[in-house]
Order: C-alpha cells, then structure tokens, then sequence
C-alpha cells in the first residue's frame, strides 16, 4: 500500500497534513499472545491526541493496520514522543513533509529508518483525464481513490447554493475512506477555496 | 456491479460517488457500464441509495479479479492484506527487506482515480525484466506474471482495475535504467500512474537520494512515507 504517499498540494498546505500509520510484519510480530494489545495500544495514543481522522476502533481488533491523521506536526510529535516511550515494538510510519518529520524525529531521539519518496504523477497522454489540482488536493488523500472528483464539484455547488455546509460536506467526502486519511480539517480549508472561486 | 432499474428512483446519488465515472443515468435511471466498472464497491458502501437498488454480483474468473485491485475492503488471498500493495518500507525496520545499497520501487497504475486495464503492467514489466529486477513475491501484480520475461497472465489482460502496484527492488546502480524506462513507458501508456523510490536511510542523510534521483532529471516531492525504526521482531 502506497496509499498515503501521493498526496497533493503545495508545501504551505502539507505542513498542516500528516498520516500516521502502525503496520504488523506479518508472521514476526503478530504473533504473540499480546500483539493485538500493544496494536490496539498504539490506536489509543493517537486517540488521545486529537487526529482530525482515524480508523474506526472497530477494525483495530482485526486489521493489520491502523492509521490516524493530524493536522499539527505538534500532536505528530507527541503521538511519537509517547510511542518511544511505551516501546511497543510495532512498525511506525509518518507521512508528510520530510523537513518536518525529520526535525520532530531529532528532537524526540529518533532517526529515520526508511524513506519512501514520491516522484510524482506520469503519463503523457491521459492527464488531460485527471481534475484540476485543487480537487486532486482531495481525492489523493485517499490513496485507494474512494473519493471522486465529481462528489467535490457536487458538494461545491450545493454549498454556494447555500443546500448544505461545509463541515457537512467534508464530513460526506470524508466518509468512503475507510483507513481515516482523508484529512477534514484540510478538506475544509480547501472546500473554502473552491466556494471562494 | 448492478443496479436494478425497475427500482431505482433517479436520485443519482451513485452517480456521484463513483470514482471512474462508470454509471451514468439514462431515461432517468442509473445504468452501470460494465466495461467501465472496476467493482470498487464504492457504489454499494456510501451512496446511501434510498431504495437498495445496488446490488454486488457474483463474479466470475476473470472479472473476479477486478475486486481485490479496486475494493479497499476486500483481503487480496496473496498478500492476505486489503489494499493493492504489501508491507514494502513500512516494516522495513523489521523485515530488512531494502537493505543499505538497494533501492524498492513501487509503479501504481491507474492512480490517481483513471483505472488502468493489467495489459498496461507488461509495457513495464517486460523491460524491467531484460535489466534484471527482484520483484516482490506478495504483490498481487507478481502473483499476474507468467515467465521470467515479464509477461502476465493472458486471462486478466483487459480487465480493468481501480489501480496496480508494480514493486520490486533493484540495487542502487540499476535506478537510472529504471527512471529511463518510465520516461519511455509514460509517453504511450493510455493511463496515469505515480512512481515511488523507497530507501534505507543512514544518520537521517535523505540528501544524498534525493541528489541522485534529481540528477536523473525526476523531481521529488517533499512530502514522503518514513519509516521511523520503532518496529521490533
């Protein structure tokens, strides 16, 4: 899954944009009698500190993933900060801003292990198919694509014909992802934006 | 997918929540095409049709194959996750699977949003195999491929799916091969599709790799996945 890795948008806005992800090996560390709990522990750390989206605590007893999103590098720190600590032995990703991430790491005594780095978006002849930038903005925070542009340009035009909100709106483009990546508060900010134009 | 038309009240609802633009509404009734469809179930699980006329069909081989490459709830039977793609760098830390020296690299097909049909994967995967790739045993595209060439499974070719990852690993010395092919491959593919570079890190120097891909004449973009070492076997 590369699914939190293509996210578009320009520095400014990533700096406010952060998805943080627990994976099991499977076969190496899913196997002790306390696997679950420690993963179910690391879903609780994030909990508490106030993502803007998270998996639904429902699929934190089965799935092999959990993953949570934060639009305060701050609170990315201290989800960080708290899992060194309890040292629960399950792979953490962050993803985001590498200036950032980097900077947070060195302040909590971490170093990054592995980098997966995005080259961005290819294909000559079919991009014409892709929606403006701004709408991608949304759409790519879901990396399976659960959300389609033309539910944005929907949503857009019942907000300026004053038929909904714009927290209702995100809180609907929000709801096909079912990892919790999408973040809202972005898709706020960038719903704003749209209205505006 | 299928919608049954004698029920549907023309609401449009699933119109709009489809990712591949694959239902469009004639005579005032939602009608899928098939060809289109990627059986993401997107459709069934959140436009809340008002009347249940959304219906999931049993499919049959080889269309079958269009749900683990689509629907992000459906557990692919190779990797024995959901999703299109494996654990590649996020348990890096723990598998050592891109050790120091060797580059992975993941190709999606079809991201973002465009679909792609699987006869797309051997433009790449033919001419990564005359370089010499590894690529990774638990990818659903691997379990597609049918000789050492890189040539996939003829049953599948035009089947159409939400999006597939091609991932392999390579050492460090193949990456300008690589880029160069992508560079051919992009300007003939009748789709879109995202490039992905994972590295092993030393003493948080990120430099050195994006100086080298940069080099090639590839931007990278500045926000990434990072593997932050707290995985433990």
């Amino acid at each position: 899954m590369t699914h939190s890795l293509h996210r578009k948008g320009i520095e400014k806005d990533l700096k406010e944009d952060y998805v943080v992800l627990a994976m099991f090996a499977a076969g190496i560390n899913d196997k002790y009698d306390d696997s679950r709990r420690r993963f179910i522990r690391i879903g609780e750390i994030m909990k508490q500190n106030n993502p803007v989206n998270i998996m639904s605590e429902r699929a934190w007893k089965f799935s092999p993933t959990i993953t949570a999103t934060f639009d305060d590098i701050e609170l990315v720190k201290k989800v960080i900060h708290q899992l060194k600590r309890e040292d629960l032995g399950i792979s953490i990703v962050v993803s985001g801003l590498i200036s950032e991430i980097k900077n947070i790491l060195l302040e909590v005594g971490l170093n990054i292990h592995t980098v997966h780095f995005s080259l961005g978006t290819f294909g000559d002849r079919k991009k014409e198919l892709l929606p403006n930038d701004k709408i991608l903005e949304i759409t790519t925070m879901c990396g399976h694509h659960t959300v389609s542009p033309q539910s944005v340009t929907h949503y857009v035009e019942l907000i300026k014909k004053g038929k909904t909100t714009i927290e209702k709106s995100a809180a609907k483009l929000t709801k096909p992802c079912v990892c919790g990546i999408v973040n809202t508060a972005r898709v706020i900010q960038i719903l704003n934006s749209l209205v505006d134009n | 997918m299928d919608i049954d038309v004698d029920v549907c009240n023309g609401c449009r609802q699933c119109v709009i929540v489809c990712p591949v633009q694959a239902i469009q509404m004639i005579d005032n009734k939602a009608v899928v095409d098939e060809e289109k469809c990627v059986e993401c179930s997107v459709c069934y699980r959140d436009a809340d049709c008002p009347v249940n006329a959304i219906r999931r069909k049993k499919l049959k081989w080889p269309r079958e194959i269009r749900i683990p490459f689509s629907n992000v709830i459906a557990t692919h039977r190779i990797t024995g996750i959901s999703g299109r793609g494996t654990e590649e760098m996020k348990t890096n830390d723990i598998t050592n699977r891109y050790g120091f020296g060797e580059i992975g690299v993941s190709i999606e097909l079809g991201r973002p949003g465009v679909g792609t049909k699987f006869r797309n994967i051997e433009l790449f995967t033919t001419r990564f195999s005359n370089i010499g790739v590894s690529y990774e045993e638990k990818s659903p595209v691997t379990s597609l491929l049918i000789d050492d060439d890189g040539h996939i499974n003829e049953d599948v070719k035009e089947e159409r799916v939400l999006s597939a990852i091609i991932e392999f690993k390579i050492p460090t010395e193949k990456l300008p091969q690589i880029l160069e092919v992508i560079r051919k491959v992009e300007k003939d593919i009748d789709t879109v599709f995202t490039v992905g570079i994972a590295a092993r890190i030393d003493k948080n120097n990120t430099e050195d790799i994006i100086h080298r891909i940069s080099h090639l004449g590839f931007e990278v973009r500045p926000n990434a996945k990072i593997n932050i070492g707290l995985g433990k076997p």
